[in-house]
């Protein structure tokens, strides 16, 4: 396993509920991983799996009715270790990490900025909180902040307000004031989704760009498999809130070994292979939350299901990295 | 921004035109003329037809349509705004005394009703589903469905019939001269005419708040470690202010043209008062200047909003 010099937050068996109607929706039900510095962790899994909840819940941004039932976040400063679950919302401790030290970038950069503040205004206001930077000296700094982010004419664009700028452009602004305090760890949410596929890599390459220079260690989450290919170093698949799998890239992509990935492995379609290729669908639906299947949320989706898998199997590693909540794993580990 | 502000002016100008040819064209459309408003029919009836025609052509109403209109505008331009039919007075005059009364009015309520209105829809909307939310909503409700007459003829009888806090009714008795001295006459009229638009600014600015709290760039805001009250009020608050101006601005006309029932409860001597008798004793020339100012009133309030609002969304500065 790595020294735990070098992760950035550790999660340990974190539930995060959901109280709506009387009912309690379990988004996440006991996940565990660690985001580890100048790395990128891949969260991947389909839409409702309790990606963007797991992201909320680092960030303590989750909404009214939800609250963390159990487990810990854990941030490894370097003034010492900081449980973030135990720190009060947007408290005064909360308010001090976020936007600092971890931060976060949105699905949507269209919404995601605010339309009556200047680009350089929304970037100045992280630099004043958390640097006590302002006037001169913060313009200079956002200034410099979308030159880095590769924004042309960055004097000029500064000013500019959100709805001048492209969506590419938007999301470079968002990151530039995400990078603005020059934080440990960067969470970005589907940060392409809303963007298209040039635009997309470059983003990316934005983002690998800023691990390698500045040590940022990302929590990347997104549902499309060549992204993972490209950026991770770690994957976890979550599905129906639950780390199913989880291990390096090579592990995960090159060994899956849950049916689960897969079955999403086996459902990308693959550029070249023409449109008449064989794409695998995964059978059925997500179950309902608020109506979960007993054990393995995926066994009634999955070739593999027996009577076992009506309790939940329980997390195995397969190597020190590499691990998986399977009864079945045995068997389905390939060359294993 | 300043070329949008002239630009919007420029545009004022041929609509104010516009505006003032179709007053002058409803007119021209009502049947009779202004002798058959001078001469009462029984008059008129025994008169000679050459004496009615001759006073016609005295009065300037056998020119051609073109030609009166042309005139009576570019007195209009002067200020020249004719004279009373029922007294002989200048309309200006009239326009004179009667409009300060109205504003003083009107400027107490917009003020009023705009600081109270937008802070307690934004309490309302921070505080969703509280009890203070609950109350301040039923209140809201009551405020809008009751006409302001009925709320008028409340105060009346409970502060100035029973408690003898406030007068009756008018803005000043002999020898009141400073603001100080006119300021009792002053509250109840006022606050009347504040509680509709108060509760209409809060009913607003809370959905307008809530709308705003609920968009991506308020985690946005929050995700950078930003204070709640920065989130709220910087954020929030400037982003939901856009449909609350347009609100408030809307009702300026309302106010300026008088808010007649309100003027007739309390007996304050202002255009809406004015306006109310001016129709009963059919004085023509003085409703229609009236109802232009009402429209021009119109005119200057969008111009005002259109600015505000480009102020606070810079997206709607067009053509920029």
């Amino acid at each position: 396993m790595t020294a735990t010099q070098d992760i950035a937050i550790s999660v340990r068996d974190l539930k995060t509920f959901f109280y709506t109607n009387n009912r309690c929706n379990k988004a996440l039900n006991g996940v565990s991983f660690d985001i580890k510095k100048g790395k990128t962790l891949c969260i991947v899994g389909e839409s409702g799996c309790g990606k963007s909840v797991t992201a909320a819940s680092i960030m303590q941004l989750l909404p009214t009715l939800s609250r963390i039932e159990q487990g810990e976040i854990i941030y490894h400063a370097d003034r010492g270790d900081i449980p973030l679950h135990a720190l009060e919302k947007n408290g005064r401790h909360m308010r001090r990490i976020r936007g600092a030290e971890i931060a976060m970038i949105f699905q949507d950069p269209m919404t995601a900025l605010n339309p009556v503040y200047s680009v350089g205004f929304q970037i100045k206001e992280s630099l004043r909180y958390h640097m006590k930077m302002v006037g001169r000296a913060a313009h200079q700094k956002a200034i410099s902040l979308l030159k880095e982010m590769g924004i042309a004419l960055p004097e000029k664009r500064v000013n500019d307000f959100p709805h001048r700028y492209s969506g590419g452009m938007r999301q470079r602004a968002m990151i530039a004031m995400a990078m603005a305090c020059n934080p440990k760890v960067l969470i970005a949410d589907e940060p392409t989704t809303a963007l298209d596929v040039t635009i997309q890599a470059q983003i990316f390459e934005l983002m690998d760009k800023l691990k390698r220079e500045h040590g940022t260690g990302i929590m990347l989450i997104t549902h499309d498999m060549g992204v993972v290919a490209e950026l991770a170093d770690d994957v976890a698949v979550m599905y129906m809130g639950n780390i199913v799998e989880a291990g390096t890239v090579d592990e995960v992509l090159r060994q899956p070994t849950h049916p689960y990935t897969k079955a999403l492995l086996a459902s990308v379609p693959v550029l070249g292979k023409g449109k008449n290729q064989d794409i695998k669908a995964i059978r059925g639906s997500t179950p309902d939350p608020l109506n979960r299947p007993k054990g393995c949320q995926f066994a009634d989706r999955c070739d593999f299901a027996t009577a076992q898998c009506q309790t939940m199997p329980e997390e195995t590693h397969i190597t020190p990295t590499h691990r998986v909540m399977c009864w079945r794993y045995k068997e389905l580990v390939p060359n294993g | 921004m300043l070329t949008y502000i002239i630009r919007r002016v420029l545009i004022l100008i041929p609509m104010a035109f516009v505006i003032c040819f179709l007053v002058y064209l409803g007119l021209e459309l009502t049947p009779g003329d202004a002798v058959s408003h001078m001469i009462n029919p029984d008059a008129a009836g025994s008169m000679n037809p050459a004496q009615l025609e001759a006073l016609r052509q005295s009065l300037g109403l056998g020119q051609p349509f073109h030609v009166r209109f042309w005139s009576w505008f570019t007195n209009l331009l002067q200020g020249n705004f004719g004279y009373s039919m029922s007294g002989g007075v200048p309309i200006a005059n009239i326009i004179a005394t009667r409009l300060p009364a109205t504003l003083e009015l009107a400027a107490v309520a917009l003020v009023f009703s705009t600081v109270i209105g937008s802070l307690l829809g934004v309490v309302s909307a921070l505080k969703r589903g509280s009890k203070t939310d609950s109350a301040l909503t039923v209140i809201g409700m009551l405020g809008v469905s009751i006409p302001e007459f009925f709320f008028g003829l409340v105060a009346i009888s409970i502060f100035a019939l029973n408690l003898g806090w406030f007068p009756v009714g008018g803005r000043s008795m002999p020898g009141y001269l400073t603001l100080w001295d006119r300021l009792p006459h002053m509250v109840m009229p006022a606050m009347v005419l504040s509680i509709m638009l108060t509760a209409g600014v809060m009913r607003y600015a809370r959905s307008s708040m809530l709308d705003a709290l609920s968009r991506d760039f308020i985690k946005t805001a929050r995700s950078k470690g930003l204070p709640e009250w920065r989130v709220n009020l910087l954020h929030g608050f400037r982003v939901a202010l856009t449909p609350v101006v347009v609100l408030i601005g809307f009702r300026l006309p309302v106010l300026i043209g008088g808010s007649v029932i309100i003027e007739q409860v309390f007996q304050w001597p202002g255009i809406g008062n004015e306006f109310i008798s001016a129709v009963r004793s059919q004085d023509y020339p003085v409703v229609m200047t009236i109802a232009l100012l009402s429209v021009m009133a119109v005119l200057v309030a969008s111009l005002i909003v259109d600015i505000l609002t480009a102020v606070i969304d810079p997206r709607v500065r067009l053509g920029e």
